[in-house]
């Protein structure tokens, strides 16, 4: 008899793990839902909406009937994008650890709503919040693509194909955004202005006698106690937004990093020793600070003993849009011309 | 221990040769470890490094990073081998080591829930951490096992459901708390890097203290391999060497584990490499044992170093299990000397067996309660869609509720088809190899199947996503064939299937972590794919399932009867003029092509076909025919669950569904194991 209680027991216990999951979901999706609601004004702002556009996206051309206002975004590079041109997004993937990696001049209101995390972002959630453009990352959501144009008409971008998301590829993704969004003229400005900050850039550089300026740039951790470095290529976007002051990267790979960039450790530094080493790191994990400091090799290399040294902000975001060259180019300025 | 019996003059030449040839042998790996690196160091100067050190960058470089890796490599290797010998003789068991035991992998889980609840604890002291783990992860496995009564390959058995067991919740950990542990992940795969001699100056006292201990107490361990009957006279000195023997081998593991991770078969090898030289007096066995040890586990890693690409750096553990996993098929094949199946957990039961329940109406019961159950889901999720708007969104095609609705269909329709898929595969692989405790997970082929679709995912991602069933059956396939292959020639032994299915896991478990490492870049998807999901299901995985099912099913139904008369033993099957070979055959593969469609649809999920059968066992009895309908039933409702809970209670963050079967399933099969020892003590 004990054993087939076993059997009806466990059937019990998993209609009751039912019961309990049921009371769970109300709370959660209710807040989700008034967040929705919540946006709706907030985005119908200023510009009329006007006839019909069409962009360009990774699964062909996309038209849509009028320039979107509620826009989900999957991946930290496009809500960057979103933001720089004057929108929140309605839902963005992961809005705690966008705020840790991601400067606080591409800031998210608080009316956002996360849709979960970048590799599975929730579909329902994104429903809820009914969008008229989802933009989605080719990388993390190309399984889903078909239920994401579903729901509501999808762009996708695939910034690291073929060489890397490197600085052309991140002006091209932001003006087809602006297109979408009918914020042409918004793009071109920030993308004006920008130019003319790498022109105030650069003077300030000279002034200092700092042009064309050798560096490495790194975004380093710890695993397990041993340092990872993502030493940056001259196909990433973050070279590409330096090379535009001047600044001439020295840490050149031997074969092509689709990511632009590669994963080392300590030792392969000895490659770049003789240039400057630019760093972000996070707060928490200060590689070079703490972890590095005794380390007979690092205090060996020539940038350590003749301290060119230079830690960026730790919400420089490496793989970013505009607001993210601005911010790094200002870091930069900072840390060299001290 | 069945080492071989040489003459005293022969054991002495071999001695010397095991001793100078393992020396030898880590001498040279270690100069080839201090070779290779990132930078490119000429081997001159490796040598001035050696014999003159200066305070120059390549010289600290030497010293200072690729030194202290090394030298980790060789107190690691050393001291797993040291606790796989100890283990192997107070269990008197061929098969035990500190990973076959679950020690490091209890050690590991202890360690990453520390990093997460007690980070500042955690710094400075991971050994107590791990001590403490994998101290409760081998006496879950011994006494899960049998105990004292425990046969060999039942206590590597449970072991490895311990580590099972512990590496679900090791994954949960790392998906519930991605932020805290991501340093950890590589860790997981265990990995020599070092950034000085820290870890080095923490590892050596105790490494050095305990394995002098072990030398000290030489001689008890010599006693522990009298027979029991001599050794039993001795009385309580036994017992408490058999303790202080668990006691040193576990601290030894422990504080390997929280330096450099979780690393396998080590301590399995090294122990049978050098006790092939005939060796027995455990006063020269430990330091041959610390040598080959030592000279595996760099030389693993000098094959890490050299196939190191500019992304990341390869897991040292998955080069060894690589290395030593086709010695636990060695092992098997040559040291499990009976060959048939008779008298090996011949019985399906756990037990006595029981029908408690008529047929009919538990056939009824849980039809109601999966039709139920899979309308129930479509209203719970991200957005919750009251009753009265469930039947009307159903039927419509506008509006959020069945937009919604849309999403959820075809991925409860998956994950019931793949839950069935999972049961019936169980209860065939289960009569085939005639093991209660064995579903497609345990005999390697959802290892397989997942290595399979993860080649296509990671390796060729631009390739269609319909060749990811192919993919999966293929790797199924291969994993199958070789495992049953091998144990073609022991009358396809349950127990030798089974641990042979063991080492098949660890070989695609270690491709898998490779592919992970590659492909990772914001690659956690893969990670979760692995784990189990349902999550963004369509309904072309809708057709997968069902094309398995709809060939498949059939198929099992068709076979049923002759499967049946497998509950005997062999002797008496062949007697009724049965080909069990090719009956055993004919159930095994349709259970992989089975396990191979579900693992290609939800990825793998493991624990369904060992529990569901066990489930609807325990209600019905054991008439195969309905034992397979209820528990293809049962298996559908399981993970139709797992999905429904899995997207509701933490939205919109979603909870991988084999997550949620390893934390509800596990704790019912770890006590299934134990009362099937107490009811019946295996041999």
């Amino acid at each position: 008899m004990k054993k087939s209680l076993n059997g009806l027991l466990l059937l019990l216990v998993f209609a009751l793990t039912l019961a309990g999951c049921g009371s769970a979901s109300t709370s959660s999706n209710g807040s989700a839902a008034d967040a929705g609601e919540g946006n709706t004004s907030d985005n119908t702002q200023t510009e009329a909406a006007s006839g019909p556009v069409t962009v360009k996206h990774k699964r062909g051309e996309l038209t849509l009937d009028k320039p979107a206002e509620r826009v989900v975004t999957l991946e930290w590079t496009y809500t960057e994008d979103v933001v720089a041109l004057g929108v929140q997004p309605v839902g963005n993937a992961d809005n705690a650890n966008y705020k840790v990696y991601v400067t606080s001049e591409a800031a998210l209101d608080d009316s956002v709503t996360d849709i979960g995390t970048r590799s599975e972002p929730n579909l329902e959630a994104i429903a809820a919040l009914k969008p008229d453009l989802i933009i989605a990352n080719a990388d993390n959501n190309t399984a889903v693509y078909d239920q994401l144009n579903a729901i509501a008409p999808t762009m996708e971008f695939d910034p690291y194909d073929g060489d890397g998301y490197n600085y052309d590829k991140m002006t091209d993704i932001f003006n087809n955004i602006a297109i979408a969004l009918g914020k042409e003229d918004k793009a071109k400005q920030v993308l004006d202005e920008l130019d003319q900050h790498y022109v105030e850039a650069k003077e300030k550089l000279a002034a200092a006698g700092k042009e064309n300026f050798n560096f490495a740039l790194t975004q380093a951790f710890t695993y397990q106690n041993a340092a990872s470095l993502r030493m940056f290529t001259d196909n990433s976007v973050v070279i590409g937004t330096l090379n535009k002051i001047g600044l001439v990267n020295d840490w050149q790979p031997e074969k092509l990093e689709g990511y632009g960039f590669s994963t080392v450790g300590i030792e392969s530094l000895s490659d770049v020793q003789d240039s400057n080493f630019i760093y972000i790191t996070q707060p928490d994990d200060d590689v070079f600070g703490t972890a590095m400091k005794d380390n007979s090799v690092w205090k060996e290399l020539n940038f350590v003993k003749e301290n060119r040294l230079y830690q960026l902000d730790s919400t420089t975001w490496t793989f970013g849009g505009p607001i993210s060259s601005k911010v790094l180019v200002d870091g930069v300025v900072e840390a060299i011309t001290k | 221990m069945s080492s071989v019996q040489g003459t005293r003059p022969a054991m002495n030449w071999r001695t010397i040769s095991i001793y100078g040839g393992g020396l030898t042998a880590l001498i040279v790996l270690f100069f080839v470890s201090l070779c290779y690196g990132e930078a490119s160091v000429p081997l001159h100067t490796v040598w001035d490094a050696l014999t003159g050190r200066q305070n120059t960058l390549e010289h600290n470089m030497i010293w200072d990073l690729r030194m202290p890796r090394t030298v980790i490599g060789i107190i690691a290797g050393g001291a797993l081998a040291v606790a796989g010998a100890l283990l192997q003789t107070i269990t008197r068991n061929p098969l035990a080591a500190s990973d076959t035991l679950g020690i490091n992998a209890g050690a590991y889980f202890i360690v990453v829930l520390g990093a997460i609840l007690f980070p500042g604890v955690l710094n400075q002291s991971p050994f107590l951490f791990a001590a403490l783990g994998g101290l409760i992860a081998a006496f879950a496995a011994y006494f899960m096992g049998g105990g004292r009564k425990s046969s060999p390959v039942r206590l590597a058995l449970s072991g490895m459901i311990v580590s099972m067991v512990l590496g679900s919740f090791t994954s949960a950990l790392h998906i519930f708390f991605s932020m805290e542990t991501q340093g950890l992940f590589l860790w997981g795969s265990g990995t020599l890097v070092q950034n000085d001699w820290s870890g080095v100056t923490y590892v050596w006292p105790w490494v050095v203290g305990i394995t002098i201990l072990a030398l000290i107490l030489s001689r008890q361990w010599d006693m522990l391999e009298l027979d029991e009957s001599t050794a039993s006279s001795l009385g309580q000195k036994v017992g408490l060497a058999r303790a202080g023997g668990l006691i040193i081998a576990v601290l030894l593991a422990a504080v390997i584990v929280s330096v450099i991770g979780p690393i396998g078969f080590v301590g399995l090898v090294a122990p049978h490499l050098v006790r092939l030289s005939g060796v027995r007096s455990n006063r020269l066995l430990l330091p041959g044992v610390f040598i080959w040890g030592a000279a595996l586990l760099v030389g693993a890693d000098v094959l890490a170093k050299m196939v190191h690409n500019s992304s990341m750096e390869l897991p040292t553990g998955a080069v060894m299990a690589i290395i030593g996993a086709p010695w636990l098929i060695w092992l098997v094949l040559t040291r499990m000397k009976a060959a048939n199946g008779s008298g090996m957990s011949s019985s399906m039961s756990t037990g006595a067996p029981s029908r408690r329940f008529a047929f009919g109406p538990m056939a009824v019961l849980f039809s109601v309660i999966t039709i139920a159950l899979i309308l129930l889901s479509t209203m719970f999720g991200g957005l919750r869609i009251p009753l009265a708007d469930l039947l009307p969104s159903l039927f419509r095609s506008d509006g959020l509720f069945s937009a919604v609705i849309q999403l959820r269909i075809p991925r409860t329709l998956v994950a019931a088809g793949a839950g069935a898929a999972l049961a019936i595969s169980g209860v065939l692989i289960q009569m085939a190899v005639r093991n209660p405790l064995a579903d497609a997970s345990i005999v390697g082929v959802s290892s397989g199947a997942g290595l399979g679709a993860m080649m296509v995912i990671i390796l060729w991602p631009g390739l269609p996503m319909y060749l990811l069933p192919i993919a999966a059956i293929i790797g199924a396939s291969i994993a199958a064939v070789v495992v049953f292959s091998l144990s073609w020639k022991k009358g396809l032994n349950p127990s030798a299937v089974v641990l042979l299915g063991i080492a098949m896991s660890a070989i695609a478990g270690a491709g898998i972590q490779i592919l992970i490492v590659r492909g990772a870049v914001y690659g956690s998807s893969g990670y979760i794919w692995l784990t189990g999901s349902t999550y963004a299901r369509t309904w072309d995985q809708v057709k997968v399932i069902g094309l398995f099912l709809v060939v498949l099913v059939p198929l099992a139904w068709w076979l049923a009867r002759r499967f049946e008369l497998l509950v005997f033993d062999d002797n008496s099957a062949s007697g009724l003029g049965l080909g069990v070979r090719r009956t055993r055959l004919l159930a095994m593969t349709t259970g992989v092509l089975l396990a191979a469609g579900a693992v290609a649809c939800v990825g793998t999920v493991g624990f369904i076909g060992l529990i569901a059968p066990h489930m609807v066992r325990l209600l019905t009895g054991h008439k195969l025919r309905r034992s397979m309908f209820l528990s293809a039933l049962a298996g559908a409702v399981m993970l139709v669950l797992a999905d429904t809970i899995g997207r509701t209670v933490m939205a919109p963050t979603e909870i991988p569904s084999g997550i949620l079967i390893a934390l509800i399933g596990t704790p019912y099969f770890l006590y299934l194991m134990y009362r099937s020892n107490w009811h019946r003590p295996m041999k």
